[in-house]
């Protein structure tokens, strides 16, 4: 542990928790970088910025320095011999400015890294330390603070949440000319707990239609909680453990509330990251039900038959965008692409894809931090540019996060194209008899 | 902080373009945002949803549910979205001069 009298309050809280979470894993990656530069190709803010402040390996750096300068002999004697800085101010904004400003911890520089470094849980890990010096931007805090405070990162009242979902219900019994069309609200019991992004019910609720007409096509046992529906957790991207901790214990509290067997997530890229695989480890305990994403119910619903799909409906050129916190991070890869040769029927990848595929510049928690705006655009030139080779009319992706950066990519870039949820794309698809 | 500078006023605005003093708005102010962000041209019925939204945010402190604007418009979603090429939010609600919200938008 580190104590010195020179250092201020907030320094000594930082430099605490570094302590509390220097741990084998993160002792391992702090050590291993070997400088070989090979990530500066895979990062989209390096190959569209070219700037080496850019390439990962140095954003790496801002936190193994501060390794070195305090855990290490060399680093407490000779500092400046093995690169050690003091967690002074100066280094502490361009800290701020890199790991918040200059990554969407998307992990591709990951898969390129000759060694290994997981350089996005060194961000991440950045990033917590920047909370204790409350230098997380102040956009990407609101957004944690009302869904701490409101229980939805929109601050979405809970009856025009009801309203919104009413609404759509009505809708759904018109184009299904079927009165027993429901979105089922707050019932005990059911099969699966459904969760939206609170971006659906406030601005793009046609996503919620659609996932409702494929669970009806499925003849699916379903609910969606209006007082806990919220699949995001900007805590995760922000680095505040005590906050990720408690959006993911208000849906495991959901859950058992409403009985239910299964949680599924909504196309939400770092939500499926967050809630199903670092959630358990926030709350400190296993999730006693299933957690998936509903790419894979859907997937699922395809193979077994349960609903059924004519892809003559879809005659658009369709290609995918991969969302990094679902794919190259979450494992999900290849139902996506099942799915879509199911329902559309021209389909074409973009390349590079998969685990390989490049950020759209969007995640990371960048749509909430327009102090950096400039910066995101340009950094979602590449993406832009696979998409336009593709010709494609339509971009599909599972992730709402992605669908706003694409949006604005769209324009930016003047690429002429239609973006998508999976959901939306299969419920145009559906047969309904 | 970035300026933009209408009528010889400067108005203060988020990286997102967003206005940061939100009550210095005025209708000219949304004819430029949506010259600059590909709505074009304003007619009767962007009027209509920018009217209301600026309504509900002066009442309420925030943008409304889509639900709302559809429902005090007459308007269908899809409209909505014809409308506004980039969709309620980043268009709709920067037009009536709303500051950014918070989530996925």
């Amino acid at each position: 542990m580190v104590k010195k009298k020179s250092l201020t309050s907030k320094q000594q809280k930082a430099l605490e928790l570094f302590d509390r979470k220097l741990d084998g894993r993160l002792r391992t990656h702090l050590n291993s970088c070997v400088r070989c530069g090979l990530c500066g190709e895979s990062c989209h803010y390096f190959l569209t910025g070219k700037n080496d402040r850019f390439i990962p390996g140095r954003k790496v750096d801002q936190i193994s320095r501060i390794y070195r300068r305090y855990y290490t002999i060399l680093g407490r004697l000779v500092p400046k011999w093995v690169g050690a800085k003091d967690l002074d101010n100066k280094s502490i904004e361009e800290m701020a400015d890199l790991i918040f400003g200059a990554c969407t911890m998307c992990g591709r520089c990951s898969i390129h890294c000759s060694v290994g470094v997981d350089v996005s849980f060194l961000v991440r890990t950045a990033r917590s330390m920047l909370v204790e010096f409350d230098l997380v931007s102040p956009g990407l805090q609101s957004t944690i603070d009302t869904a701490i405070q409101t229980g939805n990162n929109m601050g979405i009242p809970r009856e025009e949440f009801v309203d919104t979902l009413e609404w759509l219900e009505e809708d759904l019994q018109l184009e299904l000319d079927d009165k027993e069309a429901a979105i089922p609200r707050d019932q005990k019991g059911k099969h699966i707990l459904y969760t939206l992004n609170p971006r659906e019910p406030k601005f793009f609720p046609l996503s919620i239609s659609a996932i409702a007409k494929i669970y009806y096509a499925a003849k699916e046992d379903w609910v969606i909680s209006t007082y806990t529906y919220d699949v995001t957790n900007y805590a995760y991207y922000s680095g505040d453990d005590a906050g990720a901790r408690e959006l993911t214990q208000r849906l495991y509290d959901e859950m058992k509330k409403l009985e239910a067997d299964m949680l599924v997530l909504a196309e939400c890229g770092h939500g499926f990251r967050a809630i199903r695989w670092e959630g358990p480890r926030w709350i400190e305990k296993p999730y006693p039900f299933k957690v998936i994403s509903v790419i894979e119910l859907i997937a699922e619903y395809i193979r077994s038959g349960r609903i059924k799909l004519d892809p003559s409906k879809n005659q658009k050129l369709v290609t995918l965008h991969d969302p990094c916190n679902l794919v190259r991070a979450g494992g999900i890869i290849e139902e996506q692409r099942y799915i879509l040769n199911k329902a559309v029927e021209n389909f074409i990848e973009m390349t590079p894809n998969r685990v390989n595929n490049y950020c759209c510049g969007g995640g990371g928690g960048q749509l909430s931090m327009s102090e950096y705006n400039e910066r995101r655009i340009q950094s979602g030139g590449i993406k832009a540019e696979q998409i336009r080779k593709t010709k494609a009319r339509i971009v599909a992706t599972p992730c709402h996060n992605c669908i706003d950066q694409l949006m604005e990519l769209n324009k930016e870039y003047q690429l002429g194209v239609e973006i998508k949820t999976i959901s939306e794309i299969v419920a145009d698809a559906l047969v309904i008899k | 902080m970035l300026k933009i500078e209408i009528e010889g006023k400067e108005f203060e605005v988020d990286g997102d373009g967003f206005l940061q003093q939100p009550k210095l708005w005025n209708e000219e102010v949304a004819c430029i945002f949506a010259r600059t962000d590909g709505t074009g041209e304003l007619n009767e019925k962007h009027w209509a949803v920018i009217n209301f939204i600026r309504k509900h945010w002066e009442k309420n402190d925030m943008a409304p549910m889509v639900r709302k604007i559809c429902q005090h418009t007459g308007l269908r979603l899809r409209e909505i979205y014809e409308l506004f090429p980039m969709g309620p939010a980043r268009g709709a609600c920067k037009i009536a001069g709303l500051p950014k919200p918070d989530g996925c938008v």
